[in-house]
């Protein structure tokens, strides 16, 4: 602030003395102790900034040669990759678990208390208590209806039909569940899910328990 | 660079490049296509929507269920979403006709949408994880959407679409949880997302093997 | 050169050219203030849903899945981008030295602006967005924004055309860009994503194209823009480079336009779009690094500064966060770390890291440059912007470190297919709880300065003839060692 100033008064703003204005805008002291207003220097360009742009403008130049797919509209990745996954037929019944069947049943095979069945531990899978492998074909076919009693809990959700899935698919998603969280019971193959199939093929509406209660054990081979 | 013409143009031509190249000229490539119609059956691929799913793109729309599922499945070369089951093939342009704009998403606090149709074709899973997330997926953190539902008083029987409840939202004796219009038209639409059918473009190949449809290869690639 | 004092003549212009900028610059930084109140409040709510999902639930106008685009749309629209117009209109008008006319219709624009952003959240709030990220508003409410916003370009532009004559600053083509920038990319993402949409995924590319280029071409060059200004007048000292400063300009205007695409990498586009948006955005590295290389230089050998000036320490925390942020995004968008980074809350630490610790930190320290030349009094008190300060840093510190590590660890998960979906939920979960509590130290420092703010506006407190800075300058050694500062310059003058 200048020296020789007037106190200024209460509430108003410091004058800029200069004899010669009478009309002098009042001017605050935050401007009057600002410097200029900035202006740039002459600093050079670093080399080694030089050198970067250089380098990335080559790799940027590359990468768009090699990854642009000749620009066409069709062509979605920049590498010609077959988008068939190899996949392992040991991990086809997990996989299909996770992405069907884990959303009601859960990660684990414990279902949800009263809407979904568990699956650990549950006599339908193992094919104990009058249960056998053709009823757990059944309902992952063409879907269920409740009631039904599991582990001595009544569930009463639908299941929906996975006829869509393969044969393989149904057949490696069994085998999973039945020898997982515990459960210890013989594999199911793809040609026995062939025969429950065909032998449901008129099938229209979800199984009830007790129409699954009526379908028999099968007679011979691919799983008991 | 003092001149207001230099630097106006300047500004405005650059700019203009990625309009032209992000904004222009995409429209003219991918702004026209067409569903794929199978030579066989002649079913449209994707299929067209019902009037209650297009309905339920709005609500879809309205509630922001975007900002936490996404509905994209990336291709093998990039990330696991296919052996994650996401889909059995990367999505591609075509496979988003049926949505203005298209849901792709950015987020996937909850799981990837594009194939929900067939993992989980149960229209009363649907209503019942709506009306109680955490409870009908025990885990999740999505809020519930009971106020896309009324209790009303049981009829003579129940409704058929009367939802389960598990959880603390219980109704009233005597009462039941029906889906609005709004939940019907939401779970049509996710009912209809389905990007299992294969589409040219989407083989992995990257287009070189076509020769006719819209999408043809104009030339032979080596 | 600037250094050394000005005359008693620009001295006079400046204040008369602040007088005319007092109302309506005024007016956009109050509205931006009650915004961000609103606007943090509603972050706060939405990332607190992600923890208690039952949080507030039965209402149809809480969901999460309508706060979280209120809280996006009111922090972008409401809160920056009036701060933003605010800063700029100041920041030409006081570098073209030409006074504001006609300031009623300024302020009538931003009276028009608000009522835009108002109207866009109830219609979001009561279902009618129509999800596309960064412009939510429904149909009708965007057009009052185009309208709020017009006058505003115009009499940026006009400004710039009337200049006096002389050497045209760095400043001033950041914010020709932005105020001409801003127009093109609204409206053009209006028409092709909400009023004739295609069908199609090519909706997508408009709709990233238009959401990065707001942060980029019109965010980021008012930024920098500020920073440009800021830090060589409260040091008294010229910018390094001018070659730079073309440099990091026309690059930024090159490159960051055609990153769109990297929000999207892996989506059903062609591959050249997005690999075209993968190269523009490693190439970001050279417009970043030469602004990064003058702020630095242009800094150097004065980092004590940051002791004193509020001005200073949040803008230079602003520009370093810029470098920051625009690396990590640089890096995020190369595919094999994108295929960790996407879908996760990865991105939205990276998205909080720009907008909050790059843009709104720097848009506080011209905020507090800015308000005592209009108003004529000091901020009353130094406690309370050393509060703001670091509560803001800590808050997007922890927000930003948080949401970094925890994205990574949901990353991890979602892309492990023999790992279920729920898991990547679940490892994220104490991550999401800790951003949560981040978002209590924002909210707190934005309670502060908004007190502060309004006392500046009341003029309460003690009358100060003296800059307010954030220690003593008797107390720091350096300050004795330092030659004494020029009459009214040196280090008071912030």
């Amino acid at each position: 602030m200048s020296e020789g100033e007037p106190e200024p008064s209460e509430g108003e703003f410091r004058d800029l003395a200069s004899p010669a204005e009478i009309d002098l805008p009042q001017v605050h002291g935050s401007i009057l102790r600002e410097h200029r207003e900035p202006a740039e220097g002459v600093g050079r360009v670093p080399l080694w900034f030089a050198l970067l742009m250089l380098g990335l403008t080559l790799w940027g130049a590359l990468y768009l040669a090699n990854r642009s797919g000749g620009f066409r509209a069709d062509v979605f990745n920049p590498v010609a990759a077959p988008v068939a996954v190899a996949e392992d037929p040991a991990t086809l019944g997990q996989r299909v678990f996770m992405r069907n069947c884990m959303l009601c049943h859960q990660f684990d095979g414990r279902g949800v208390p009263g809407q979904y069945p568990p699956l650990a531990g549950s006599e339908w899978v193992l094919g104990e208590d009058g249960h056998n492998a053709q009823q757990i074909v059944a309902i992952v076919l063409h879907g269920g209806e409740g009631p039904f009693t599991v582990k001595g809990d009544v569930f009463s959700g639908a299941m929906a039909p996975w006829k869509a899935l393969r044969d393989d698919e149904i057949a490696a998603v069994l085998t999973y569940v039945r020898s997982s969280w515990g459960n210890a019971a013989p594999p199911i193959t793809a040609e026995f899910v062939a025969r429950v199939r065909e032998a449901t093929k008129d099938r229209a509406e979800p199984w009830s328990e007790g129409e699954l209660g009526d379908l028999a054990a099968p007679a011979a081979g691919g799983g008991q | 660079m003092s001149r207001l013409p230099t630097l106006f143009f300047g500004i405005l031509a650059v700019f203009a490049t990625s309009w032209l190249g992000l904004v222009v000229y995409p429209y003219v490539q991918l702004g026209h296509l067409q569903p794929e119609r199978s030579a066989t059956t002649g079913a449209l691929t994707p299929a067209p929507l019902t009037s209650s799913a297009v309905a339920g793109e709005r609500v879809f729309a309205a509630n922001g269920c975007v900002y936490c599922h996404s509905q994209q499945v990336r291709a093998a070369w990039l990330s696991t979403d296919i052996e994650k089951g996401w889909g059995p093939r990367q999505t591609v342009a075509r496979d988003y006709l049926n949505e203005r704009p298209s849901f792709l998403g950015t987020m996937r606090t909850g799981p990837d949408l594009s194939n929900i149709a067939v993992r989980q074709p149960n229209v009363r899973w649907h209503f019942e994880h709506l009306y109680e997330p955490g409870v009908v997926s025990p885990g999740s953190i999505m809020p519930s959407f009971r106020f896309l539902f009324v209790e009303r008083p049981v009829g003579a029987t129940p409704s058929p679409d009367a939802v389960a409840v598990r959880g603390p939202h219980k109704p009233r004796a005597g009462y039941e949880i029906v889906p609005t219009q709004d939940a019907r038209d939401l779970v049509a639409y996710l009912l209809s997302l389905d990007r299992t059918q294969p589409l040219p473009e989407a083989d992995g190949t990257n287009g070189t093997k076509r020769t006719d449809g819209p999408n043809a290869a104009k030339e032979a690639k080596p | 050169m600037n250094g050394g004092m000005p005359d008693a003549e620009s001295r006079i212009e400046r204040a008369e050219i602040d007088r005319s900028l007092r109302g309506p610059v005024l007016f956009f930084f109050s509205s931006g203030v009650a915004w961000l109140l609103v606007g943090s409040l509603l972050g706060l709510l939405a990332a607190w849903k992600m923890v208690f999902p039952g949080l507030l639930d039965s209402a149809d106008w809480l969901t999460f899945g309508r706060v979280r685009p209120a809280h996006l749309n009111i922090v972008i629209y409401g809160w920056a981008s009036a701060v933003g117009m605010g800063v700029g209109i100041w920041l030409m008008a006081r570098l073209c030295r030409v006074a504001l006319r006609h300031r009623a219709l300024l302020v009538a624009s931003g009276v028009v602006w608000n009522v835009g952003v108002a109207a866009g959240t109830v219609g979001i709030l009561c279902g009618q967005s129509r999800s596309i990220e960064w412009l939510e508003f429904p149909g009708w409410a965007t057009p009052i924004l185009f309208l709020g916003y017009a006058l505003v370009g115009a009499w940026g532009v006009i400004m710039f055309r009337y200049r006096r004559p002389g050497h045209v600053y760095v400043s001033q083509w950041y914010l020709l860009a932005a105020f001409l920038w801003f127009p093109w990319l609204y409206a053009t993402a209006n028409i092709l994503l909400i009023w004739r949409p295609v069908a199609g995924s090519v909706v997508g590319a408009v709709n990233w194209w238009y959401g990065h280029n707001i942060l980029g071409l019109w965010f980021t060059p008012i930024g920098l823009a500020s920073a440009y200004y800021m830090i060589p007048k409260v040091l008294g000292r010229p910018v390094h480079s001018y070659y730079l400063a073309i440099i990091g300009f026309w690059a930024l205007a090159l490159f960051y336009s055609w990153n769109g695409m990297h929000h999207l990498i892996g989506g059903p586009f062609p591959a050249w779009m997005v690999s075209a948006s993968v190269v523009a955005s490693v190439m970001m590295f050279v417009p970043v690094i030469a602004v990064a290389i003058n702020h630095h230089l242009t800094m150097r050998g004065h980092f004590h500064y940051l002791k004193w000036s509020p001005t200073l320490r949040f803008t230079v925390f602003g520009a370093m966060t810029y470098t920051a942020v625009s690396f990590q995004g640089s890096l995020m968008a190369l595919p094999a770390v994108n295929n960790l980074t996407h879908f996760t809350d990865y991105t939205v630490g990276h998205a909080h890291l720009g907008l909050y610790g790059f843009f709104t930190m720097t848009m506080f320290g011209a905020m507090y440059y800015i308000v005592p030349r209009l108003v004529g009094w000091e901020w009353p008190s130094a406690r309370m912007i050393r509060w703001h300060f670091w509560l803001a840093a800590s808050g997007i510190a922890l927000m930003f470190a948080t949401l970094t590590l925890g994205g990574f660890v949901q990353g991890l998960e979602l892309n492990d297919p023999q790992s279920a979906f729920m898991s990547s939920v679940a490892v994220a979960a104490p991550f999401r709880f800790v951003r949560g509590l981040a978002g209590f130290l924002l909210m707190a420092a934005h309670l502060v300065f908004a007190v502060l703010f309004v006392r500046m506006l009341l003029r309460r407190g003690e009358r100060r003839e003296e800059a307010t800075l954030l220690a003593r300058v008797e107390d720091s050694a350096t300050a004795r060692t330092e030659p004494r500062p020029p009459e009214g310059g040196g280090i008071t003058a912030v």
